[in-house]
């Protein structure tokens, strides 16, 4: 999600950075595949699994994108200032439950890994926590964006060339 | 150079997350292949290196020979099945939005106490 309480967003002449087009559009992504992968019955299985595989890599990267904040945020912990602490805890749990996540599909994989000729031990420990930690990542995947929602609204604005006080 | 240290960092923090759910499934005892009722073992722990279980070879080989359909109703996007897919975009667009309520009304009451002290 977006770095630091918020970050700059525009460089000179208010063109939009890089680096937020890059964060906007990989975070847009991630939701999009979060949203499908959790939709089993309109995926299928094959897409599913493999959709939760890409996922894990974008996770990957996008967490490395933000890792800045991480460590920023994880410094900050013992000052007193309620709001970023909780999206730091947010944060958290979130990277458990999605990591869990994809871990335990990728182990309870009937289609992906077996098409690559690898046959996971399979259990029904993996499959419940497969079940459980996908709906707590639904809960804390919208959580998650909506505490951003400024930025994200802000940066949506700027992409579709809109800006407040200026009639088109 | 410091993307690739983060992404270290980030891949080793994963990889602990992972290893304590690994040792989690250990500790209950789930981490293995189940190979059915009856009697004897229920599971049979199998490391990284272990040859998969005469079951798992069986269900590969039906889902190869597609005596086995995966998926509720096979592979792709099943478009006669959007409810499932339109259920999930509700949940979050609800969450979304309670956050969203909330963090705009304490904003709004941050901004009237601030107001109000800089009348006074």
């Amino acid at each position: 999600m977006a770095e630091s309480a918020d970050p700059p967003i525009t460089g000179g002449r208010g063109r939009i950075l890089a680096r937020t087009r890059l964060d906007f559009w990989l975070d847009a992504l991630l939701l999009v595949a979060y949203t499908l992968a959790y939709s089993l019955g309109f995926t299928g299985l094959a897409t599913h699994e493999w959709l939760g595989i890409g996922l894990g890599a974008v996770l990957l990267i996008h967490i490395t994108l933000h890792w800045d904040w991480v460590i920023r945020t994880t410094r900050k912990l013992l000052r007193p200032g309620g709001r970023e602490r909780f999206i730091w805890l947010v944060n958290l749990l979130l990277l458990l439950s999605m990591t869990l996540c994809i871990a335990s599909g990728i182990l309870i994989s009937e289609v992906a890994l077996p098409q690559l000729g690898i046959v996971p031990p399979a259990s029904s420990f993996w499959r419940q926590m497969h079940d459980t930690t996908a709906t707590v990542t639904l809960i804390l995947v919208p959580i998650h964006a909506a505490l951003r929602w400024r930025w994200i609204v802000s940066v949506a604005r700027r992409l579709a060339g809109w800006r407040p006080g200026r009639s088109r | 150079m410091k993307f690739l240290r983060h992404f270290t960092a980030v891949v080793l923090t994963v990889a602990v997350i992972v290893g304590l759910g690994l040792l989690w499934a250990h500790a209950s005892g789930g981490g293995g292949t189940r190979i059915g009722s009856g009697r004897g073992p229920a599971f049979i722990h199998s490391g990284p290196g272990a040859a998969p279980s005469r079951q798992v070879l069986l269900r590969l080989r039906q889902i190869k020979a597609g005596v086995i359909r995966v998926g509720p109703a096979g592979d792709g996007f099943q478009f006669a099945d959007t409810r499932n897919l339109i259920r999930t975009a509700e949940i979050e667009a609800a969450l979304a939005a309670v956050v969203i309520t909330v963090s705009a009304a304490r904003r709004r009451r941050r901004r009237t106490r601030r107001t109000a002290a800089t009348k006074a």
